[in-house]
Order: structure tokens, then C-alpha cells, then sequence
């Protein structure tokens, strides 16, 4: 998947103040790589996460999803590319807690139209490549919190998305669950060929990653 | 979640008080309707005549003054367009408080034993069994089969009343409310009884063929000034307006039950909405199709809809026959029999279609309110 951004610009309005949260940023992905996005908090690393993943639109500037532009799409055919191209995971797991692990993971494939057997295959598939063979049927509040970032990249990957962002997966991990979380990413990156996105102030994470970008401001920058 | 929780069970407990409420109440006033139409049907195609002061509901004077027999029947013979005339004793134990009653309490009615056809039509006798009174000087009574049951009699039980034993010669199979409450004896042993000799409070007139029964009214009333006769038309006129009210005050009280169940689910639901909008959002990160965000709203809102109108249906058919029982002073056991003809099954459906109707239809503001979650400001709000 080639993402490329042109100008990308989103400000909001607080009063009578304006902030830019993101300014100007270009920005491209060409092949499936490891991306880490670092920055102060307030800097602009959710918005512009949330921009990429085509969850929020842009004031000004425009975001190319394999040369076409993303913002002249429609809404559902955005969602379409979110669904069946993107996988998304958070800082606080935004599992469904009236779910379990299995369903958790099952559902972006039953909105994907796949067989309820093939949902269930695949998910036990993921769950258990993800260390969680064992808790299947766990419901997030009986699982930690290592445990519940797990299921969401395990949900991140049921529809094989070509582009993973993760808005500070770690965020919320103690040292040595982050840096398993870490490891999983990197796994994805490397065996799945998925181009991961990570947001992080995770120096581990820094590590990994092929390339990073500093923001500040609204602003973008590659760290050499 | 907890409170969550305890929200949707209050606002189901909510919606079940709400159809308990139009169950109860709505059965009970459609129980009070067919019972007065029920009484018209008696006399059907017939004129009744009764003294100018009576006061009448349907097909009987619970008040008024008395009308000589032999004098009304020969004065009523005389008119051109009578073809026969049935005196009768109607008594009732009609209070005050009564005339709340959703179905008649035991009242008793003389006629003359050759006239039995007039009031019971076809009625057979339980089990066809025994017999209706054989003269009219027989100590012999006939009784609706809710009586029969209420206190045990059957046939060939001696029944005491005004100081006079009288058989039980026959139970009607009937499910008519009227009849199901009734003795019936011979016009004579009844005017023994009540102190009506030589009297009584209504006399049935038969329209010979070819007269309308509003034109022999008309002529009754003028040749007899101190009687009025009420065609079936003119009887059922009296209480069709206040059946219509009735019918009014039914749907306006269920209407407004409705209504405040559709804010109540509505309020409680967009409450939850705006409490899971971090699950919304993630749906909708996730690429989640909008009918499906908007599917599990009205799902949640339906169920509360089923849950809350079954148990409101059963609480609400338990309250009709409370209520039944209470404003008949029959006791609640006898009514269990009846139960589909106090709450008939298609009421039962049209309440709970209407109550899961509404859940449904409350729930489509609040999920059009999930399906347009801005995903970016619901989850950096969360942060």
C-alpha cells in the first residue's frame, strides 16, 4: 500500500484560538516498513495517525491511498479501505468488553464477509500466534493489560491489512509486556510484510523502527 | 458497566410497569364494553318497555317504578303492530359502587316459564341436564354456571332465597357474562319474592311483521304516557357514548404510556450511546458498515422492548383479573377459566407488537447518534 501526503494540514478551533495540530506534513510510504512517529504529547502524533488511517479529515492538503486521492472518496469506500486495508491499534486496547477474546478478533472478519469458519479458524490462528492460545474465551476485564493489547493486534491483523497504525501501543505497559508488544510488531512488520505506524515515546520501539520521524508542533521531520 | 446495567433493568421494570399498566386497564374497560353490548344482544330485534322513570343500562332498568302487568299488557296488546308482550321481574342488587362492576353480580330474572326462548335463545343446559322450570308455580330455578361454581350448587342443590327453598333444576352453558351470573325462576315464584305482585319492571314487546320498532315505540309511548319503550337502536344509543369514551380514554391513556416509554427507553439509550462511544468509534475505525452500529442499537431497544413486554403482559394479565375480581366481588379463582375471554390472545399480540414497536422506534435517534460518531474526537477525547 502506498500512502503519500501532500500539505496535510488539520487545525482545530478552541475559542477563539486556533490550533494547528498537524502543519504541512508530507510524508510518503512506498513499501512495507517499520515507522516510528515520536514527539512530545499535544505535538500532533494522534491527529496525524488519525489522518493516515483516514479517520479524520483533513483541513487543508491531501492524502494519497495508491496514487488516488483518499478525500475524494466516499465515506463507506473509505471505510472499506479502513476495514479491509488498515488495522488500528490504541493506547487503551478499545477492545469490546461485552466480547471475548476470540470475538474481539472475529469481528472486522465478519464485517469483512468471511465465513463464520473461516472467522473462527483465523482467529484462533492469530490469538495463539500472539501468545493468547490458552485465554480464548476471556472477556477484556479478565485479562492484563499485556494481554489485552495483544487481542488488538491480533485484531489489528485478521483481515491481513497491508498498513498497521497504533496510536502508543505501549503507552499503558509495563517495561517488559511493552517490549514483548514491540517484538510482536516488529514480527508483523517483518513476517507479514504489513508496514507498521507507530506513534510511541518508547525508546525500544525508537530501536526497531527503519525510520523515524520527529513532530513537533504540527510539524514533521525524518531523524536521521 | 454496572450502572449500566442497573439502568436497562430499571428501564425494562420501566416498560413492564407501562404494559401492566395498558394490559390491565385496557382489558378490564374492553371486558366492561362487551359485557354492556352483550346485554343488548338479549333482546335483539325487540322493544322494551319500562315506566317513565326507569333508569336503564342496555337491556335492563336497574331503577324506576313499577308497571301494573295485566293493565300495561292489555293497554300494549291494543295497539295495532304488537304481536306478543313478555312480562318480566329483572332484580338487581345494583349499588352505588355497582355500577363500577366490570361484569353484572348476581341479579335475578322472572320470566314466564313459557317464555324461557325470549331471554336464553339456544342457551343448552350443562351437559344437557336437567331442565328449565316447569310451571309457574314450581319452586324451580335455573342458574348461570359462574354461580354454579362460585358456591358449589348443582343440580338438585336447594337454594334458599328471600326465605324460600328453591331447586336447582339446570346450569346454562354459557359463556355469556350476563347469563353466567343469573337466576333465573318463574315470573310468579319472582314476584312472589321480590314483592312484585301483579307487577313488573319490564315487559318485552314483539314487532308484529311489518312494523318498524322505532314507529311502534313511537305509538307505545303515545298511547301509554307513563311508559317509555326503548327500541334496540335507542338502547344501544344510550351507551354508545359512553363506550366511545370509553374507547377515547383506552387509547389516550395508552398513548400517553407509550409515549412516556418511548422517552424513557430513548433517554436511557442515548445515555448508553454516549457512554460507549469509545466502542462506536473503534467500530467505526475498524471500518464496521453503519447499518451494523445502528443494528445493535435498535436490537438493544427492541430487547428491552420483549423483555419488558413480556413480563408487562403477564403482570398486566394478572391485574385484569385482580381488577375483574375485585369490581365483581367474585373471587379470583373463578376468572382463571376465563382468562382468554378477560385478556383475548390478539390483545395480548397487538400490546406486545405496539410496546416492542415503540423500544424499536425509540432506539432510531440514538442510533443515528452512534452511526455519526466523529472517530478522531471520540477517541482523542478518551485519552
Amino acid at each position: 500500500m502506498k500512502i503519500k501526503t501532500v500539505d496535510l494540514t488539520k487545525t482545530y478551533h478552541l475559542g477563539p484560538s486556533e490550533i494547528i495540530a498537524v502543519n504541512k506534513v508530507n510524508f510518503e510510504i512506498n513499501k512495507p516498513i517499520f515507522i516510528a512517529i515520536i514527539g512530545p504529547s499535544g505535538s500532533g502524533k494522534s491527529t496525524l495517525l488519525n489522518l493516515i488511517g483516514l479517520n479524520d479529515i483533513p483541513t487543508f492538503g491531501k492524502i494519497f491511498i495508491d496514487d488516488a486521492d483518499a478525500l475524494l472518496l466516499s465515506s463507506n469506500k473509505r471505510r472499506k479501505i479502513r476495514l479491509l486495508r488498515m488495522g488500528f491499534i490504541f493506547q487503551t486496547f478499545n477492545l469490546l468488553p461485552t466480547l471475548n477474546a476470540l470475538e474481539n478478533v472475529e469481528l472486522p472478519m465478519a464485517f469483512a464477509g468471511k465465513t463464520q469458519k473461516d472467522q473462527r479458524q483465523k482467529a484462533v490462528k492469530l490469538l495463539e500466534a500472539v501468545g493468547l492460545g490458552k485465554r480464548l474465551f476471556h472477556r477484556p476485564k479478565e485479562l492484563s493489560m499485556g494481554e489485552m493489547q495483544r487481542v488488538a493486534i491480533a485484531r489489528a491483523l485478521a483481515n491481513n491489512p497491508e498498513i498497521i497504525i497504533a496510536d502508543e501501543p505501549t503507552g499503558e505497559l509495563d517495561s517488559k509486556t511493552a517490549k514483548e508488544i514491540i517484538s510482536l510488531l516488529y514480527e508483523v512488520n517483518r513476517k507479514e510484510k504489513a508496514t507498521v505506524v507507530v506513534a510511541t515515546h518508547d525508546e525500544k520501539m525508537i530501536d526497531v523502527a527503519d525510520r523515524i520521524y520527529m513532530i513537533q508542533d504540527g510539524r514533521l521531520r525524518l531523524q536521521e | 458497566m454496572f450502572r449500566r446495567k442497573v439502568r436497562t433493568a430499571l428501564c425494562i421494570i420501566g416498560i413492564a410497569l407501562a404494559t401492566t399498566f395498558v394490559v390491565a386497564v385496557g382489558a378490564a374497560t374492553m371486558r366492561y364494553a362487551t359485557v354492556i353490548k352483550e346485554m343488548n344482544l338479549l333482546f335483539s330485534g325487540q322493544i322494551m318497555v319500562v315506566s317513565n322513570d326507569s333508569i336503564v343500562i342496555q337491556a335492563f332498568p336497574i331503577y324506576g317504578s313499577r308497571l301494573p302487568q295485566s293493565h300495561t299488557e292489555n293497554l300494549l296488546q291494543n295497539i295495532a303492530g304488537v304481536e306478543k308482550t313478555v312480562p318480566m321481574v329483572f332484580i338487581s342488587p345494583i349499588a352505588f359502587q355497582d355500577l363500577l362492576n366490570l361484569m353484572p353480580v348476581n341479579f335475578t330474572m322472572g320470566i314466564p316459564v313459557e317464555h324461557w326462548q325470549l331471554i336464553l335463545g339456544q342457551t343448552p343446559l350443562k351437559g344437557n341436564v336437567g331442565h328449565f322450570p316447569s310451571s309457574e308455580t314450581s319452586n324451580e330455578v335455573v342458574i348461570g354456571p359462574s354461580l354454579a361454581d362460585e358456591h358449589g350448587w348443582t343440580i338438585g342443590t336447594n337454594i334458599t332465597v328471600g326465605g324460600r327453598k328453591l331447586e336447582v333444576t339446570g346450569i346454562l352453558d354459557t359463556k355469556v357474562a350476563l347469563l353466567n351470573r343469573c337466576v333465573f325462576m318463574p315470573l310468579t315464584i319472582a314476584q312472589e319474592l321480590y314483592n312484585y305482585r301483579s307487577s313488573v319492571n319490564l315487559i318485552i314487546v314483539k314487532p308484529a311483521q311489518g312494523y318498524s320498532q322505532k314507529n311502534l315505540a313511537d305509538i307505545i309511548e303515545n298511547q301509554i304516557p307513563s311508559v317509555k319503550a326503548l327500541t334496540e337502536e335507542e338502547r344501544n344509543d344510550t351507551v354508545q357514548p359512553i363506550l366511545a369514551q370509553i374507547e377515547i380514554w383506552n387509547i389516550g391513556i395508552q398513548t400517553v404510556v407509550f409515549l412516556i416509554s418511548l422517552i424513557l427507553v430513548m433517554t436511557v439509550t442515548i445515555m448508553s450511546v454516549s457512554e460507549r462511544r469509545r466502542d462506536f468509534a473503534t467500530l467505526d475505525a475498524m471500518g464496521a458498515p453503519l447499518s451494523y452500529v445502528f443494528r445493535i442499537v435498535i436490537q438493544e431497544t427492541s430487547l428491552i422492548g420483549i423483555l419488558g413486554g413480556i413480563l408487562g403482559i403477564a403482570l398486566g394479565s394478572l391485574g385484569a383479573l385482580i381488577l375483574a375480581s375485585l369490581y365483581s366481588n367474585i373471587p379470583l379463582a373463578q376468572f382463571f377459566p376465563t382468562f382468554y375471554e378477560i385478556i383475548p390472545p390478539l390483545y395480548m399480540l397487538q400490546t406486545f407488537t405496539a410496546v416492542v414497536a415503540v423500544c424499536c422506534i425509540s432506539g432510531i435517534i440514538p442510533a443515528i447518534n452512534a452511526t455519526r460518531m466523529r472517530i478522531a474526537e471520540v477517541l482523542r477525547a478518551e485519552y
